[in-house]
Parts: C-alpha cells; sequence; structure tokens
C-alpha cells in the first residue's frame, strides 16, 4: 500500500460524466494536455449515466422564444436564478446536442421526429397537463449518451484514470495545482499534478435508494470547501421520489413524464409536478399519506404513450421484474426522499465567480451538478436542465482552465502538504478501533432523509439534526475504521457525506423563510428583498461560516407588484 | 441483496462488468478468471452490470434490505 503514483497534467477534471468530458474535450482543443481522473469508470458513472430522459435545447427556429423562457426560468427560479447563466445555458444548449449527434450519440427516434417529440409525447387528457416549455426537448436513450463522450475523450487523446478515490484538492501558494486520491484496488497513492484543475464530481446523495447515484458523495464540494472554496445552494433540496413497493426502482427518471395522475391516501385528486416540487411531502405532513401513483386515471391513449415511452426509452430490466404493467393500471403508493441529499442540481455547488466557471480558489473551475452557477435558482426547472447545464458549464469550465493553465508556470507541490494528505488519506486504515463507515452512513441517513428534516423543515428540528451532525463530526468521523482499500473509499466518502449534511442544515437553518424547494414551517413565506439572496458556506478558522451574497437588484422582481402575482405558487400556512 | 448471483459457468472473465459498478460491488477472483461478489453492501440495485454483461451471467433482484439499526459498528 501507498507507492506513490505521480500524474502530471496541463489540466485535470475530477470527473467524468457529461461535464467533467465536455470540460475535457474542450480543454483538449485548445491544444492542452488533459487528464480525467474519476472515482469509478469515466462515462459510466454518476448522475450522468443514471439520468434516462430529456436535453434541453433551444433553437428559434424551433419555435422557441428567448423571453417566454428567460420568465419561465426565473418565475418557477424564484429570483435566484442567475439570468447571465440562463442566458448562456439558452444560447449554447443547441450546440451541446450538435456535439451529441457529431459524436455518434443515439437517439430513441428518428432525427427527422425529434423536433416534435416533446408535443407528441403527451396526448389525450395528459396533454393538458404536461408541462408547456418555451424551449425543446431532445429524448435521450438510458445509458447511451456519457459512455460515447468517453469515447470522444478517449479519441481526442484525452487520457482517463479510472477507478482514482480523490481526497482532496491540491494547494501551493494559494493556487490550486492538482488532487491528491488513492486506488481502492491496490490501496496506492496517487498524486496529480496540474495547471489548472476542474471539479466535475457530481452531487451528493446520501446513498438513498431510488437514484442511482449512491456513488455520489458530494466529495466534490467536500474537497473544495476544504481548500477553502464557497459552497452555494445547499438548502433546495431535490425531491425525486419513488415507488414504495420498490423503493431501489429508478421509476422516477424513466417514468416520470408518466407521472400525472396522483391522489392522497384517500383517493382525493393532487396536482404534482414530476419530482420538482413539495408537493407529495406537503400532503403526507398533513396527514394524507402515503401519496398514490393512480394509473387506473390513465386513458388508453396515455397508457400507449407509455408503452411506447418504456419500450424505446427505459431501462427494459426493470419494469418487468418488479411486474409493472402501465396496460393493467393499478395504483402504486409513493415514497420520497428518492434522492435525499442532493441540492438543486446547477444551482447548488461551487460557487462560480464568472460565466468562465472560475471559482474563488485560483486555478478551480467547477461544471456540472458541482457548479453553483444557480441556473434554476430555488426551484429545480426540469427536464433537461440537468444534462444541458452539465455539457455548457462543462465546455465554459474546459474554456476557462485552459485559458488559465496556457500562463500558468509549472506546478510544483509541497512535500510537507503532500505528506499531511498522504496521513489524512491512510489514517483510517491504520486506526484499530473506532466505527464502521457503512453504520456511521446509517446513522447519516436516519438523522437526515426523513422528510421532517430535509424537505419540511422547522428551525427546531434542523438544529436538532445540526447537533448530531456535529457529534458525527467531531467523534464519529475522526474515528472511522476501514479494513482495505475498499472500505477506505467508504471511510472517506462517509466523511464527506456528513460534511455535505452539515453544510444542508446551516444553510437550512440560515435562509429564514421558504421559497422554492426550500420551506420552512416556522416561517412560510418568501421574505423580499431580504431574501433576494444566495448562501454560501465557507470554511473560516475551521469552522463552517455562512455567508449572504445579494441578487444583483436589476434581476429583483417588481416589489410594487402584489406578493400573489410575484409568486404564483402556495406555500401551506402562508 | 439486490445482485444475487454470478454463474460462473457463463462468465468468460471478461472483466467489462467491475468497471460497469459504481459501487465497486464487484472484482475478479483471486486468479483474475470469474467476476465476484466482493462487496455486496454496497449494492444500489442499478441493473448497469447485468445489463453490460454479454453473457447474461448475472441476476440483480430488485429487493433492497436495510441492515439492522444498532447503536454502534
Ligand atoms: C436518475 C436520474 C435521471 C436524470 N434525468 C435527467 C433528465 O432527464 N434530464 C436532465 O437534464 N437531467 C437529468 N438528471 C440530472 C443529470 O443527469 C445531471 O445533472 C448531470 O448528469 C450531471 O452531470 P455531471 O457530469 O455534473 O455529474 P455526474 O454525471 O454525477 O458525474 C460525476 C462523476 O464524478 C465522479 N466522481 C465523484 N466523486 C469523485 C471523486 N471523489 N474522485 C473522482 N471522481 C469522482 C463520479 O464517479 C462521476 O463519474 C438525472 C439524474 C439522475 C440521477
Ligand atoms: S461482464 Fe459477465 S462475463 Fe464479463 S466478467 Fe462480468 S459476469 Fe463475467
Ligand atoms: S446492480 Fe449496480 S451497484 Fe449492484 S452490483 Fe450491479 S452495477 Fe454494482
Amino acid at each position: 500500500m501507498s507507492q506513490a503514483r505521480v500524474v502530471e497534467t496541463d489540466v485535470l477534471v475530477i470527473g467524468g460524466g457529461i461535464a467533467g468530458c465536455f470540460a475535457a474535450i474542450k480543454a483538449k482543443e485548445q491544444g492542452l494536455d488533459v487528464t480525467i481522473v474519476d472515482k469509478a469508470y469515466a462515462g459510466k458513472s454518476g448522475s450522468s449515466i443514471a439520468a434516462g430522459g430529456w436535453w434541453m435545447v433551444f433553437n428559434p427556429e424551433w419555435g422557441h422564444d428567448h423571453d417566454a423562457s428567460m420568465e419561465d426560468v426565473t418565475v418557477n427560479g424564484e429570483y435566484l436564478n442567475n439570468r447571465d447563466w440562463d442566458e448562456i445555458i439558452l444560447k449554447e444548449a443547441w450546440a451541446t446536442y450538435r456535439d451529441l449527434v457529431s459524436w455518434g450519440v443515439e437517439f430513441p427516434v428518428a432525427s427527422d421526429k425529434i423536433e416534435g417529440y416533446w408535443d407528441t409525447y403527451f396526448t389525450g387528457p395528459r396533454a393538458a397537463r404536461a408541462p408547456n416549455l418555451p424551449w425543446g426537448i431532445v429524448p435521450l436513450r438510458h445509458r447511451k449518451t456519457s459512455p460515447v463522450l468517453r469515447t470522444q475523450a478517449e479519441k481526442v487523446g484525452i487520457k482517463i484514470v479510472d477507478r482514482i478515490m480523490i481526497t482532496d484538492l491540491l494547494k501551493q501558494d494559494g493556487k490550486m495545482v492538482g488532487a491528491v486520491g488513492f486506488s481502492y484496488d491496490t490501496g496506492d497513492l496517487h498524486v496529480f499534478k496540474a495547471k489548472a484543475t476542474i471539479t466535475s464530481g457530481g452531487n451528493n446523495c446520501f446513498r438513498s435508494p431510488g437514484f442511482h447515484t449512491a456513488c455520489l458523495t458530494g466529495d466534490a464540494e467536500a474537497m473544495a470547501y476544504r481548500a477553502g472554496a464557497e459552497i452555494t445552494g445547499k438548502e433546495f433540496p431535490d425531491t425525486h421520489f419513488n415507488l414504495a413497493n420498490y423503493p431501489a426502482w429508478k421509476s422516477n427518471a424513466e417514468l416520470y413524464a408518466a407521472y400525472m395522475y396522483f391522489t392522497d391516501a384517500e383517493g382525493e385528486s393532487i396536482n404534482g409536478t414530476v419530482g420538482f416540487d413539495l408537493f407529495m411531502e406537503f400532503a403526507v405532513h398533513a396527514g394524507r399519506g402515503p401519496v398514490i401513483w393512480d394509473l387506473d386515471a390513465a386513458a388508453p391513449g396515455d397508457v400507449e404513450a407509455m408503452r411506447e415511452y418504456v419500450r424505446k426509452r427505459a431501462n427494459p430490466v426493470e419494469a418487468e421484474r418488479i411486474g409493472l404493467d402501465y396496460t393493467r393500471g393499478g395504483k402504486y403508493p409513493c415514497i420520497g426522499g428518492s434522492a435525499a441529499g442532493v441540492s438543486s442540481q446547477q444551482t447548488s455547488g461551487v460557487w462560480v465567480v464568472d460565466t468562465k466557471c472560475a471559482t474563488s480558489l485560483p486555478g478551480l473551475y467547477a461544471a456540472g451538478d458541482s457548479c453553483g452557477a444557480r441556473v434554476c435558482g430555488a426551484s429545480h426547472r426540469g427536464p433537461g436542465f440537468g444534462v444541458t447545464g452539465a455539457a455548457v458549464t462543462g465546455k465554459r469550465a474546459g474554456l476557462g482552465a485552459a485559458e488559465y493553465a496556457l500562463q500558468a508556470e509549472k506546478p510544483v507541490t509541497d512535500e510537507k502538504e503532500l505528506a499531511r494528505l498522504k496521513e489524512l488519506i491512510y489514517a483510517p486504515a491504520q486506526r484499530r478501533s473506532g466505527f464502521s463507515p457503512r453504520w456511521v452512513t446509517q446513522v447519516l441517513q436516519n438523522t437526515m432523509i426523513p422528510y421532517f428534516i430535509l424537505y419540511i423543515k422547522h428551525g427546531e428540528r434542523l438544529q436538532a439534526a445540526l447537533t448530531i451532525v456535529e457529534f458525527m463530526r467531531d467523534h464519529l468521523v475522526p474515528k472511522l475504521m476501514a479494513k482495505d482499500p475498499h472500505e477506505l473509499r467508504l471511510t472517506h466518502e462517509t466523511a464527506n457525506m456528513v460534511l455535505n449534511a452539515e453544510m444542508i442544515l446551516r444553510a437550512s437553518l440560515f435562509r429564514t423563510e421558504s421559497r422554492g424547494l426550500h420551506y420552512r414551517e416556522d416561517y412560510p413565506r418568501r421574505d423580499d428583498p431580504t431574501w433576494l439572496a444566495w448562501t454560501k458556506v465557507k470554511k473560516k478558522q475551521g469552522r463552517m461560516n455562512i455567508l449572504k451574497e445579494p441578487v444583483p437588484r436589476e434581476w429583483w422582481p417588481d416589489l410594487f407588484k402584489p406578493y400573489q402575482q410575484r409568486y404564483p405558487e402556495r406555500f401551506p400556512r402562508e | 441483496m439486490s445482485i444475487e448471483r454470478i454463474d460462473p459457468e457463463l462468465c468468460t472473465g471478461c472483466g467489462i462488468c467491475v468497471n460497469s459498478c459504481p459501487m465497486d460491488v464487484i472484482r475478479m477472483d483471486e486468479k483474475g478468471e470469474k467476476a465476484i461478489i466482493k462487496y455486496p453492501e454496497e449494492c444500489m440495485c442499478c441493473d448497469y452490470c447485468e445489463l453490460d454483461c454479454p453473457v447474461d451471467a448475472i441476476y440483480v433482484s430488485p429487493e433492497k434490505y436495510a441492515p439492522l439499526m444498532v447503536s454502534w459498528c
């Protein structure tokens, strides 16, 4: 164990999902030496391989309306969206789709059918309930996008190093100069020295069951935080849900467009969107749960559309195996927390200071789900913003990092700092007493995932959870033990999840209002203009500090407009 | 559990499933000849290994159990 392997590169990309691959390809185009490192297998891990759904595009020739799109994201994001970024995503989305086409990505429908796909998918009574989007949606095939991006990256000469768990960023004289990690196959130390580093390690999930992203443990945000970066948007949870009988089935992603009919436990119809709001949590908190996915309400046209969808798009094994047959209807109780721990994609992440994805740390760039670009503001505006946002921020980060690397000097690493990080990496393997990472993760799940902590919040309950998480931070994390390199990965992931939990709780406590996906029972209204602001957590003298960054005034809503018009959605008891 | 079986009769030892599993559940056996379920506790029921195995040697059950909660471990 612990023989050091050293890789030197111009641009290091940590995490090879959609964001990381786009970033690497863009940086490579600038004539640089680029390396992707991934803790699993780049192109086959993270959210990117799990995403079954939709790529967002914007093309006026397809009838898409710029102003309506900006208005839609702004109202939905409750004025916390970064409009500069939204303009960029709209402008650059089309080119990312053309990249997919030129690299050979397979789509589930013929190219001449893609333009109107979204409209034709919704038929019959569902059409009236379908989200009316001012932009376009390109359907994707399950597991057919990110592997092609990897192949493309390899083709253009990007070096890929798989199965290396990166634990920390390397810093020298205030500049970021690479990262360290280890192989969980051999246990060997790996040191990556780079002129510029891109963090694209995806989001944080508390190993929750239904999103197939248990591999994402907030490592990107945790290591950036430890290096001194600012982390934003942690108070806005993702609210995807799943079927109670099969909590590990990724139905939410495969079928979410089919989620159009819900009732409460008594059979009363409830209007809900598709995992981007809190309707299910509100119903359950009011004692009306479990919420039922009511397939009996589907009309024949809907059933046909769902069958078509599943045949072309979804993972064919899963639905069959759990015995779900849309043609026969049925009532399926739902559960929340499929993606518990995930904060709203493209809103939460490492704070970026410009539209080149630079962070507050020189030499560090952020892309994809771990990029805090605030694209969607207080509420995730699916579908399509996740993958397309990852591609666009990826390209921008790739360019930004390349520009930086071109004028940066050869990185030198401080041997003392390296020795310190090495000791931190292997400490859990040296311990003979302490706690197992699996058990600590389970305690964390039990503390954080219940609906009344993560989704229906109250200051007292957040404080109670924070007290436990602080105990875990101070007494359990420092005593995590690993028997082998596989468990060593688990110890670092567990520590990172605990750190992410603390960020979520502190940001949630700090925001003393409700907005978008952040609901505080004790503050059930939006509070303008006090909270026309973003939260940022940042390490200060070893402790977690929380800051407020005001939204620029020109992006505020018209405060003379009545509250009900500024905010069409009502919170319970506001 | 979740990943239930890798059929040693069918497995050709190609190693694809090892890379398909984001959770490091699957490893090759000591001789490097067959894939084995090494760390089943981490399985997240994603089916990726099963979908990618060229000879259908893997079966992933949709059942997922949670380990018992104990006071320390
Ligand atoms: C089930 C599901 C369905 C979805 N459906 C849609 C959809 O229909 N439309 C849409 O727009 N969005 C969708 N999304 C969201 C979208 O998939 C993500 O926003 C997007 O893929 C993020 O890409 P990324 O490259 O930033 O991160 P990821 O794809 O998560 O990539 C992160 C990579 O970093 C690696 N990594 C993590 N930690 C480390 C570490 N410590 N060291 C080294 N490597 C590390 C991981 O292994 C992974 O490969 C969905 C997400 C899920 C989970
Ligand atoms: S993918 Fe299938 S054949 Fe290949 S090693 Fe795994 S189980 Fe064996
Ligand atoms: S189902 Fe997924 S997590 Fe489980 S062994 Fe297969 S690839 Fe790994």
